[in-house]
């Protein structure tokens, strides 16, 4: 939602990531604005992943800086960019398997009761609430072990309700889900969008992606190839950024197919003609 | 009188009375579910949760089943189901609504997946099929109890071939057979119905209108349309137009509407419309922004929809020049 006068969550200015001599991301600039939702897609290994990292604080640029509401930041760790109000969900999200969900969900920041003791009940509760309003059938004490990817991934997002964050980071939050729970964390991400929120997400799946962005980021090995608004943009425009082809195809390869039409053309009334003739014997006979 | 008091002061009937309530909202909302675990999803003690479970299936309103969680004897519960479960989709432009009800009417499953902006049949219709296999299994059911499937679009429907019969409400799906992929996957009768007209059906049977043969309702939101029921049977018109006010001219200067004719109704209080006056001042932001701002009190978003609401009420009084009927419903198709 950018109105003019305002400043934008979180913005990058030239940043390049280097691994040895493999850039992962060259040069890239990009704003996310308050009340936003910017998704990221790309080929396996354009970067995307890069991206969220540098913004959690398990990357620092090699070149280039990050604005935070307009404030220059270095963000060294996760708990640095908890504290800014920056909470991020990766793929293949890690738990502590010997403990139950909520003392996963609460896990390092506990609650306590007035004498400071570990306050079970209270986060139960608390923990319940935060599943209910995913629509999902997660007991709060039930190990972790016990759930399925995709209610793993469930309570990974409910964790991210836990510090009224700013900026929500999540990469790829649909992939390992059924329709039922695709169509939860969907309208979860809506809502985030509507208590003035942002969201920065990581997709494979178009549809999703589409569902519910503002703008649309296409990365290609590193690059920034293109920044769309999701109303004036097509699945069709997104895809061929994705694959680096520009809706063209080239004299060379186009001269190939006329030919090789042109040579099917003349088969078929090859073909067509010796019928013709076929018919005119079995019709003389 | 003392049942108000009763649950005032929070005495063991209310408290009961709330208890069991939360038990049937939760196995409506999450599915079948044994007892352990429905103590553990709302908080209640087992010895609680076994005593109302019991009183509830004596009601017969819940059914318990033995079962085997963990490897441990467990006791199922689920809701007491009418024989027949009946499916309700509606595609609109933003969001796929998934309704399932048992012989009964009564609600059994509901499920909202937010779709992307001009999304493809074959896409969605696919989703849609996924969805409903998944809630079915969800709710303990079989496939083989769906009686039959009720697909309401936001767009006019030809009630001759079943299919979307004006292209741009929803981009790519007119002239397509959306039905077969649903009769062909359950073997139950499909039924394809514009939204506006499957609410008045609706109305009518279950709703505000019961017993009013001539009737119109109007359903504003990402577009404007309306079911016109005269003599108690829908009007669709002999290509499933009737009704359509979201395109009747109300400006013949206006920009051109996605049917291809000038001034429409729905290029004056379309959602993209209503967006693009507030551009400028608000950014960009969705219907459902726009709505709650106006509720907080925002002054220029509460002009806009009021603005909007003149531009549709002139319309639905001409419509009850031609019409003339006993009452106008009004319903709103956002969620």
């Amino acid at each position: 939602m950018s109105v003019y006068n305002e400043v934008p969550l979180m913005s990058m200015h030239n940043v390049t990531v280097r691994f040895g001599f493999i850039e992962a991301l060259k040069s890239v600039n990009f704003d996310i604005w308050p009340k936003e939702v910017v998704s990221i897609v790309g080929d396996n290994g354009a970067g995307k992943s890069t991206i969220i990292k540098l913004m959690a604080g398990l990357l620092q640029p090699s070149e280039g800086k990050l604005d935070f509401q307009g404030k220059p930041t270095c963000i060294h760790s996760i708990r640095e960019a908890n504290d800014l109000g920056i909470v991020s969900v990766f793929q293949g999200q890690e738990f502590c398997n010997n403990l139950d969900v909520s003392s996963n969900l609460f896990l390092g920041q506990e609650l306590h009761d007035a004498h400071g003791m570990r306050d079970d009940m209270a986060m139960n509760t608390e923990a319940r609430k935060i599943l209910q309003e995913f629509d999902s059938p997660i007991r709060v004490g039930q190990p972790i072990s016990s759930l399925s990817t995709g209610q793993q991934q469930t309570v990974a997002l409910a964790k991210t309700m836990l510090n009224n964050p700013k900026l929500i980071l999540l990469d790829e939050p649909t992939s390992s889900l059924s329709m039922m729970q695709t169509a939860e964390v969907l309208n979860y991400i809506k809502r985030l969008r509507s208590q003035t929120r942002s969201v920065v997400l990581v997709g494979h799946d178009l549809p999703d992606v589409f569902a519910v962005s503002d703008r649309i980021i296409v990365l290609r090995h590193g690059r920034i190839k293109g920044i769309h608004e999701t109303n004036n943009t097509s699945y069709e425009e997104i895809i061929a950024e994705i694959a680096g082809v520009d809706g063209e195809i080239s004299p060379c390869e186009s001269e190939g197919r006329l030919q090789q039409y042109q040579n099917a053309v003349k088969r078929n009334r090859l073909i067509d003609r010796t019928k013709e003739l076929q018919d005119l014997d079995d019709g003389s006979q | 009188m003392l049942e108000h008091m009763a649950r005032l002061f929070g005495s063991q009937t209310s408290l009961r009375k709330a208890n069991r309530e939360t038990i049937l909202e939760h196995i409506q909302h999450f599915g079948a579910m044994t007892q352990i675990e429905l103590a553990e999803s709302t908080g209640l003690s087992t010895a609680t949760i076994s005593t109302l479970v019991r009183q509830l299936v004596e009601e017969n309103k819940l059914t318990t089943q033995n079962t085997v969680r963990n490897g441990r004897r467990a006791v199922l519960v689920t809701l007491v189901r009418q024989h027949g479960l009946s499916i309700g989709i509606h595609i609109s432009r933003h969001d796929l609504l998934l309704t399932i009800i048992d012989a009964s009417k009564e609600v059994v499953a509901e499920h909202n997946l937010p779709l992307a902006k001009n999304h493809k049949a074959d896409t969605t219709i696919e989703r849609a099929i996924v969805l409903v296999n998944e809630t079915i299994n969800n709710i303990g059911a079989e496939p083989s109890e769906i009686l039959s499937i009720g697909l309401a679009v936001s767009a006019p429907v030809n009630n001759r071939t079943h299919t979307v019969s004006l292209p741009g409400v929803l981009p790519g799906w007119e002239g397509l057979d959306i039905a077969s992929p649903l009769s062909n996957t359950f073997h139950v009768p499909v039924i394809v119905e514009n939204d506006a007209n499957a609410a008045a059906a609706c109305e009518n049977s279950i709703g505000a209108v019961q017993g009013k043969p001539d009737f119109v309702c109007v359903e504003a939101g990402e577009g404007t349309g309306a079911g016109i029921v005269i003599n108690d049977a829908l009007w669709h018109g002999v290509t499933g137009m009737a009704g359509e006010i979201g395109h009747i001219q109300v400006d013949p200067l206006g920009s051109i509407c996605t049917c291809g004719n000038r001034g429409c109704l729905d290029t004056v209080v379309g959602e993209d419309r209503l967006i693009s006056l507030l551009s400028v001042t608000h950014g960009n932001m969705t219907l459902t922004d726009l709505v709650s701002l106006a509720n907080q009190g925002d002054p220029g978003c509460r002009k806009v929809i009021s603005d909007a609401a003149v531009r549709i009420g002139n319309v639905c009084a001409d419509l009850c020049i031609s019409v003339d009927p006993e009452v106008i419903v009004l319903g709103v198709n956002s969620p």
